[in-house]
Formats: structure tokens, sequence, C-alpha cells
């Protein structure tokens, strides 16, 4: 029997089973997880303000295209909050194929477009990025991929495969380049791999190898660096430019003799000037006179650091800390590894995203182009983070037809 | 980078390696709390079944077993990773939580002051420079406002803007590329594309502002000479500050890239009375550097005013008659002397009331910067350098000039009497060395006494007495010390500075035996004091050298008695036009000479005007009877070239004032023609010369010769 069928077997009988006890299945707590709910409502809401904050006297931005994204998000939240996410589990090919895709979009002739050395927008209208889109497919992918094996991932050349195919958006987004998406798409995968049940000895040997692999790459960069026109000594595989945003956190008494340094020292001037309670809202300095380059992009922790201090930060951290801790109950307590893997990729995402972003504004973690979950602006993430919420709440409200044990 | 890279990887074997430890941890206690089993395959649980063939259905395949409500949940066997995450999720907070109390609380208060240190900006305004004026309030130098077209440097990269600019301006394009392209005044500066430009231009670029942009139109205040080069060297010129000057504070105040400084002259000597108090503002800007808020302004005080004792009236005269002397046509080389100086000072206070230099210079064209066509063609070797002030830095034999001081010390030590004659053939060899050394007057003067050698400038009644230093000296009887001669001129000063009021000042050179062995000590045979070292310094040759003011200074102390610092500056006046400093007769001190020797010498200067046919035929000429004044000539002659002429005179005789010396270099016969200009300058202090208090406009010299024609008329006519 085609597993489509099947499923809408199951689901024929459960709607039966759910008529009978109407009461207690409709019971909207079962549906709808109120933590999830809050916590999400409180880090749109904080998000919002710091944004709109952000983007005050910039024309180059406007308030009202996030709130777009944020309506669209809410209309795909609600398509993925009713969407049984079990569906989606056997369709492994059809997300790895959706997902690449998506991530190679951009090289399609007419409507891809080149910014600042990267392949990662195309043009429809409106500019998006189907990368950042690709992050929900990848999760969807990585997580079924890994729950066929029923948490018991142990023989090598299973492993071997599962970790190949987990590797091919990340060589897919390469080709922009992206290193930053392709970073938060390696965490995705890691984190469903552990999650999985994949062997901790395995996970081991793939960790070693991938250090290796990046020493791998400095070594043969050092062999094919050549000398440029103007003298300087310049690498194939990863160019002085990426070597710079990569490697300036490190180097912080020659921040501002580049470019990337500069934006780093002013980031972190605006975090360090914020004080305990901040300058207050629309008061920063650093971010209205723009020192504070990419201020509601990127750098926009830094704004809210500057404008509501150290308080300001707390707040926010306790914030992610609850959204994390409400989707790690959700995945506690799910019965399906599907559902489970689902948020715990999600659940790396976002850590992965508030560390290299925070990280990064603080001197902390390179450079790299990822935005904030619910603070930054763009439309495209704040879509894919409500897509994101979806599928957990479409995790937690599809217990409730078979019973959440909880 | 290589050290990033392995810290980077360390930092994540350590994160690695404390996650494992504390799994492991947990996993040991799980298996000894838990006997459940571990296999997830042998669950009951919903969802993909492991199972599934993976290799034959890429759809995979979904076997959910219905109606039963699962026993344990996927996570189950999973709790140690569930720990895992939760230590990753609480370690990324704990430590983003504490980088941001460290930046936010502990060092929040570095980070602000960097952050105003963004913000704050203090914008000087540049103050106007106090004027110059002469002893009667006459300006010699004024500020007025110059109609200043600016450009970005990154207007360079526009050439529509700059086509623009060209038509508008009138400059050739190429210029205004040159211009815009030259970052002397910084980089970050504003590039000077034309200055005084007419209002018409300044409103059609202002109306246009979009054509143009990059553009700006500033009203600067500039220097305004409005007699040209007169009295340029002593005035001097400003300019923009050197990165040396930025970087000095012993001024007392900052200066900044944007203000002008002196650079020469007065304006240079008393640059932090001139300067004034820059305004302030403190201004709020962005990142683009534009101004947000002002905080605080304070208006810019203009400088003080600078009286100075010169009489432009005197200076006037001394500038026209060097310049009509040396270059009538306007090239040096077409009248008499290739360059010369003349100084006129009141011997009484000191005050000088006239100081000129030719080559000269005009300041008008350095109040922007100093063209480079123009300091080209001021240091080419044909216009003669016409940026020294030969008053004070003009370094020449003394000749005969020097006669007045070494007759004195002739007398002093006995070596001549008022009643000693000797007799003088036109050539003298008293060392017996048979190099045989000549009067001026080849022919000879016959028999004369100290005055008549002093008024005919006999060389030979000098040769006796150098040689009289000589035979008392260490070489002869010893009775004096090898530098009895030199240490008493050198009571007038000589070999010293005079201390006026002007930076580097020359000191000129007295001859001494240990100046020569310390001289010559590469060339021993040429080391040794000889006896014709005292016959050349005695009447102003050899190895001395002397400034024209040294020799101002030093006849004031024979016409007066005192030695008095010469000084240029009468009064400051603040803006209320009170003095706030005045100069004050400074005697540097009385040299210890006997009164009757003075007066003798006085004398013998008095009466060599009125007897010598040039120099009486120059005063005439300048209105003053030669009577009125006394004065010596001299002519230091040079192997190779022609003489330079001195003449010095002072006046009136009755009650001695005035002294003006003047020095032409190749000027040949000192009464011939460097007399006629310290006559007329001599008669202008004196009121005599009947053309009242006239000032005109001076042009700097034009830096062009032609070749001076060696015309000796056979030997020097003193």
């Amino acid at each position: 029997m085609p597993p489509i069928q099947q499923i809408d077997n199951i689901k024929k009988t459960y709607v039966k089973k759910s008529s009978a006890h109407a009461k207690r299945s409709r019971d909207i707590s079962s549906i709808v997880c109120t933590p999830l709910i809050l916590a999400a409502s409180l880090l749109l809401a904080f998000g919002l303000l710091i944004c709109w904050s952000a983007v005050q006297g910039d024309a180059d931005y406007s308030f009202t295209r996030q709130l777009t994204g944020v309506a669209g998000g809410l209309v795909l939240m609600a398509i993925f909050w009713a969407i049984d996410y079990r569906k989606l589990g056997g369709a492994s090919y059809i997300l790895l194929a959706i997902s690449v895709a998506l991530i190679l979009s951009p090289h399609l002739p007419v409507i891809g477009v080149t910014t600042m050395g990267a392949t990662s927008w195309i043009n429809i209208g409106m500019q998006v990025q189907p990368g950042e889109f690709a992050k929900v497919t990848v999760v969807l992918f990585a997580a079924s991929l890994v729950a066929r094996y029923g948490g018991k991932l142990d023989q090598p050349l299973e492993y071997c495969k599962v970790v190949l195919l987990l590797l091919i958006p990340f060589i897919c987004i390469m080709s922009q380049p992206d290193l930053g998406t392709g970073l938060v798409y390696l965490f995705i995968s890691a984190v469903t791999l552990v999650m999985g049940g994949a062997r901790f000895k395995y996970l081991m040997i793939t960790l070693a190898l991938g250090i290796l692999a990046i020493i791998g790459v400095f070594i043969i960069d050092e062999f094919l660096k050549y000398e440029t026109e103007s003298g300087e000594v310049e690498y194939k595989l990863l160019k002085q430019y990426q070597r710079s945003r990569l490697f300036v956190f490190m180097n912080q008494d020659s921040l501002s003799q580049t470019d990337d340094g500069y934006n780093l020292q002013q980031a972190m001037i605006a975090i360090g000037s914020g004080g305990l309670f901040g300058k207050g809202l629309g008061s920063s300095t650093q971010s209205s006179l723009g020192f504070l380059p990419e201020a509601p992009t990127d750098f926009i922790f830094c704004v809210l650091a500057e404008e509501f201090g150290f308080v300001g930060v707390l707040a926010l951290l306790v914030m992610y800390g609850f959204l994390i801790y409400t989707s790690v109950r959700i995945a506690r307590n799910c019965g399906n590894l599907f559902g489970m893997l689902i948020v715990c990729a999600i659940i790396g995402m976002w850590l992965f995203q508030i560390l290299e972003n925070i990280g990064m504004c603080c001197g902390l973690m390179p450079i790299t182009g990822i935005p904030l979950p619910f603070v930054s602006y763009g439309s495209s993430f704040m879509i894919v983070n409500f897509a994101m919420l979806g599928l957990i709440a479409s995790v937690y409200s599809h217990e409730a037809d078979i019973g959440k044990g909880v | 980078m290589l050290v990033a890279v392995i810290a980077a990887l360390i930092t994540i074997i350590v994160l690695v390696g404390i996650i494992s430890v504390v799994i492991s941890v947990r996993s040991h206690r799980a298996s000894q709390d838990q006997s459940a089993t571990n296999d997830i395959a042998e669950l009951e649980n919903i969802g993909v079944s492991k199972d599934a063939s993976i290799a034959n259905d890429a759809q995979g395949d979904v076997r959910v077993r219905s109606g039963e409500r699962p026993s344990s949940k996927p996570s189950d066997s999973l709790s140690r990773r569930f720990a895992a995450l939760g230590v990753l999720a609480g370690g990324i907070f704990a430590l983003l939580g504490a980088k941001a109390w460290t930046m936010q609380v502990m060092s929040s208060d570095e980070y602000s002051d960097k952050a105003l240190d963004n913000l704050m900006t203090s914008v000087s305004t540049p103050a106007p420079r106090g004027c110059i004026y002469d002893r009667n309030g006459i300006a010699l130098v004024n500020n007025r406002t110059s109609q200043t077209v600016l450009a970005d440097p990154d207007v360079i990269s526009d050439p529509d803007v700059m086509r623009r600019l060209s038509a508008v301006l009138g400059i050739p394009l190429g210029v205004v590329r040159q211009r815009i392209s030259d970052s002397s005044a910084g980089a970050q500066s504003k590039r000077v594309v034309a200055s005084d430009v007419r209002l018409r231009d300044v409103a059609f670029i202002s109306e246009h502002a979009d054509s143009f942009e990059g553009v700006s139109v500033e009203s600067r205040t500039v220097r305004d000479y409005p007699y040209g080069a007169l009295a340029s060297h002593l005035i001097g010129y400003t300019g923009s500050p050197s990165q040396q000057e930025l970087d000095s504070t012993s001024s007392g105040r900052v200066i900044e890239s944007t203000d002008v400084v002196g650079k020469s002259g007065v304006e240079l000597q008393y640059d932090n009375i001139l300067s004034g108090d820059q305004g302030q503002r403190q201004l709020v800007v962005d990142a683009q550097g534009n101004t947000v808020d002002v905080i605080s302004e304070t208006s810019p005080v203009k400088g003080f005013d600078l009286h100075l004792t010169i009489d432009a009236h005197a200076q006037y005269v001394a500038d026209m008659t060097l310049a009509q002397l040396i270059a009538p046509s306007g090239d040096i080389g077409t009248g008499k002397g290739v360059a010369g100086a003349v100084v006129a000072m009141d011997m009484k206070d000191g005050g000088v009331l006239a100081m000129a230099s030719y080559p000269t210079f005009d300041p008008t064209y350095f109040t922007n910067g100093i063209p480079q066509e123009i300091w080209d063609l001021y240091n080419t070797d044909e216009s003669n350098a016409p940026m020294i002030n030969r008053v004070v830095n003009g370094q020449y034999a003394a000749a005969s000039t020097f006669k007045a001081f070494t007759s004195m010390a002739g007398l002093q030590y006995g070596f001549a009497n008022y009643d000693t004659t000797w007799n003088c053939t036109g050539s003298w060899d008293g060392f017996g060395s048979g190099d045989i050394q000549k009067c001026w007057n080849t022919k000879g003067h016959g028999t004369l006494d100290l005055h008549g050698g002093i008024v005919n400038s006999c060389d030979v009644v000098f040769y006796e007495i150098a040689k009289a230093f000589f035979d008392h000296g260490p070489e002869g009887t010893g009775e004096l010390s090898d530098t009895a001669l030199q240490d008493y001129i050198k009571q007038y000063r000589f070999g010293s500075t005079t201390g006026i009021d002007l930076a580097d000042e020359s000191i000129g050179r007295i001859p001494t035996p240990e100046w020569k062995a310390e001289h010559w000590k590469n060339v021993p045979s040429e080391a040794i004091w000889v006896g014709g070292d005292y016959s050349n310094m005695i009447i102003g040759q050899g190895d001395v050298l002397i400034t024209p003011l040294q020799l101002a200074v030093a006849y004031g102390g024979i016409a007066t008695g005192k030695i008095v610092k010469p000084h240029l500056m009468k009064e400051v006046k603040n803006n209320t036009g009170d003095s706030v400093v005045e100069s004050d007769v400074e005697v540097v001190s009385e040299p210890d000479v006997n009164q009757e020797h003075l007066k003798y010498v006085c004398d013998s200067l008095h009466d060599m005007v009125s007897q010598s046919k040039a120099a009486s035929e120059a005063f005439y000429e300048a209105g003053i009877d030669p009577a009125l004044v006394s004065g010596k000539s001299g002519t230091a002659e040079h192997a190779d070239r022609i003489p330079d002429a001195w003449f010095v005179t002072f006046g009136p005789y009755e009650d001695p004032r005035y002294v003006v010396v003047c020095v032409i270099e190749q000027g040949d016969g000192g009464a011939d023609n460097a007399a006629p200009v310290a006559a007329k300058v001599m008669s202008a202090l004196l009121g005599t010369d009947g053309k009242d208090d006239e000032v005109g406009h001076i042009s700097g010299s034009s830096g062009r010769s032609v070749e001076l024609q060696y015309s000796s008329s056979g030997g020097r006519q003193d």
C-alpha cells in the first residue's frame, strides 16, 4: 500500500476516534502549546520594537516590509501547523530535491541576483534569499532521513551514506558562496545526527574528519597561494577577505585596519556603551548616527544592547531560553522520532544562529551574515522562523491526536 | 592567522571534551538507574520505523501501528543526548550573558568613552591674524576677505564638475585637475580650486549647487599687503603649518592644519601675538561627518596688532633705492651690484627704522600657498636668493668700515697716538715676508696721521698698527695676548648676535688663532696664525665677516657710546586699541673705551664724509649737508669678483640719532655706489628729502639676472 494512502487511513481512524471523544481532544491546550505561543509572541514583540528603532531614519529599510514578512510568516505558520508533519516523513528525497533547487536557484539566468560577491538572491518581484527558505526543507530532510533509522544509526555504511546526503545542501550553498548559511545547514544536520541516535564513536570520527578537513583547506591553500599583481599574497580556496572576516575577532588589537575590523569595533562600542540600563529606545548614538554598519540586519543585537543595556540583553536571552526550553519539552514529549528530530533540528538552528549572531557582535565569533531569529530585519528569515514555529506547533498538536502521554 | 586557526580548533576540542565527559557521566548514572532496554528498535513507537527498507524505497516506508498508545517515547533512550543539548543551550546562553556582562557592566565606561569619541568633534574657526603697522600707524599688512572655491578630493573623479569649474572660473581644465589632486594641505582637506573669485562666479556656483557636487565656496580671511614687497623680509610671509609646527606644543597653543602661521620675519617671531584665539565649536556629528547638534560655540578672537619701529617712508626709500640701483630694468645685472641690504636704526632706542634686502619677494604670492612656479623661480641661481634677509643673514667682509674700531684699538694700546705719523708709499711689506700688501691708493698717501688714515682710509697706516699688535703679541715681546685686538673689537658685539627680534640671525666671524687652527686643522700649513692675519683683520678683510645689522649696532656704539639691542616691535595693541606690550630701550653694554679716543675717531668719521668727493656729492644730492653727518665707506675685495660696496653713516652730527648701513654685493666702490643709497635713506629719516612721507608699492624681484660685467677701474676707491 502506498504510504500516502496508509496515512489517510490512519487519519480517518483518528478523526473518528477524536470525534468520539470530542470534548477531550478538542481541548484547546492539546492543539495550542501556550508556552510556545507566549515565548514566540514576546520575542516577536521585542524584536519588532528593536527593528522599528533600528530602521528609523534609514531610507534603505522599511518597517512595513518587516511587518509584511510577519504577516506572510503567520500565514505559512498556520499552513504548517495545519499540515500533519508526519505526511512529510517519507519524502526525504523530494525534500532534498526541493532544498537543492532552492539553494541553486540564484544561479538561474534571469532571476538570479549577485551582490557583494555572493549569488544568494533571486528577484521575483521582490528580492528573496531562497537559501533561507531552504532551511525549512533542510530541517525536514535531515529529520526524515535520520528518523528512518529509528534512533539507532549504527551501521558504518548507512552512517556514511546519511552523512554524505546531509552534506549535499552545504556543498550546494558553498557554490553561491554563503558560508554562514552553510554552517547553519551543517549545524542542523549535526544536531539531527546526534539526536537521531548515531553512534557516539561515529560522531567523534566525523568531528575529527571535519577538523582535519578544515586544516586540510588551510594546508592546501598554503600550496595554492600566489602573489597578485599588486604584490599581495592571495589564496585560492579561502580568499583574504574571507580570512579577514573569519579571524578579525581573534585579532582585536588591529581592529580598525579593515572594514570588518571597523564594523566589529563599532559593534562592540555600541554594546559596551549601552551599560546596565541602556540609552533608551531611539536614543542610541552608534546606530542612529550611522557609526554601526548594517544595524537593522546583522548587527541588530547591538541596537538592542545599546538602547536597552544589559537588562535588555538579559531579557532577550531569557526569552530565547524560554523558547528553547519549551521546544525541548515538546521534543522530549513527542512520541514520534521524526517529530522529535524536527524540533531538535529547529532548536539546533536557533541555538546556532543566536550564538553566531550575538557572538559575532560581541567579538566572540567570526563575522558572518547570520541574522538573529525574530529580531533581525529581513522578511525571508522572518517567514522561515514562523514556518519553524508552525512545524513545532504541528508536532505538538498532532501529538494530541494520538495522546501526548505527558 | 595560523595561531587563530589553532586557537579555534583547540576551543572546539575542549568544548567537545567537556560535553563528552558530561555525557559519559550521565550515561554511567543512567545505566545504573535504568534497567530498561535501550534498544530503540524494540520500542513500539509511532513514526518512521527502522526496518523500512531504505535501499528499496526512496519514499520511505511508513508503518504505523494504530490504536495503541505508545508505552514510551523515542526521547527516552536519548535522554543523555537531550541533556547534552540542554548543556549546549545553557552554555551558549551563559557564554553570551557573561560576555554581555563584561562588556556592558564591567567595562562599560571604556566603551562609552569610545562612543563619545565617535560623536563629539571640536571644529575650530580660524581667527583673523592681527595687522602690522609701521611706527606712525601706516598699515603694512592688512586682512581682507577672499572668496575661495574649494572642492572635495573626490571631485577629481567627476570630469563634468571639473569641466564646469574650468568654464566658470576661467581656469584651464588641466590646472583645475592639478589643484584638486594636490594633497599637500592634507589628504582629507578640501582643495583650493581658486582664490579671489569674482562674486558673480560665486553666485553662479551657489545657484547651481546641483551641478557642482562636492564644490563649496568659503569666505576666507587672507593677508593683504598694500605696498606689495615693501619690507617683505622683515615682515615675512604666512602659510599652512608644517608637520613639525603641528607637532610642536612649545608655543603653548594648538596649531591645526587649517590654521595660517607665520613662516618668517615678524610674522614668525610674533606669531603667538598675531594669531589670535580660534573659535571653537563642539559638535555632535554622524558617521558621515554631518553636524547633528552644536553643543557649544565660542567666537574667534582676532590676533593683536603689531606696531613696528619701522618708518614706512624710510623703508620705501630704502627698498626703492636698492631696486633702482641693482635692477633698474627689473633684472639683476642691469645696474650696480647683484644684491644689497640697507638697515637704518635709531641708535638711542635700538628701534629699526628701515630694513631692506634686495632681491626681494612679494608675500602676496604666498597667501594661498606658495605657487610652485614662484618657488622654483626663487630657487634658481639667477634669482640670487630673494628669500634671504641680507640685513641679518648676509655675512660680508667688513672692509674699511672696520677701521673705526681698529683705530680705537690702536689708540687704546698706544700703537697710535694723536701725533703719530706714517708714510704711505702705496705698498707695504712690514713683516718682510716678501708678500707685499697694497694700499687701495697704489700711488700712496704720503705722510699722514691717524686722522688722515681714517679720513683717507689709508691701509698702510693700519698695517703698521697691525704690525705693532703682532710685535707685542706672543710671537714678539709677549706683552699682549694673541686676541687683544679681537677682544677689543668684540666689545662692539661683532661675532655675536645683536639680539634683534628675528629668528636665526647670523653671527659673523672675528678670526682668532684658535679659530684658525680649528678651521684649517686638515691643512696644517694654513692653520698657523701669522702677521698677515692681523694686517688683514685690521682693515676688515681676510676672515672677518659681519652682518649689516651688526655694523649698524656697532656704529651706534661709537656714536652714542652705548650698544643697544635692535628691535622691530614698538608695541602690541589689543583689539580695543590699548597697548599691551611696549618695547623698552635695552642697553646691552657700554664698551670700555677712552672717551677722548672715541671723540677723536668720531671727528675723523665726520670729516671723512665732507672730504670724500663721492660721498659728499651723494649727500648733497640727497638734500643733506655732508657736514651734518659722519660716515665711513668700505670696499670689500674678493680675489675673483667685483668688490662689495659698504657705506655707513650716522647723524645728525651734534646729537647723533640715526645710523644707516648699506651694503651692495659686487657694488664696487663704497663711496660711489653704497653712499648714495645710505644718503637717501638718511635724508628720508631726517625729513630733508622733500618727499614728505611718501610710501608706495614695491614689486617683488623678477628672479631674472644678466651677467654683471667686471669693470674694475683699477683698484679700490675707498
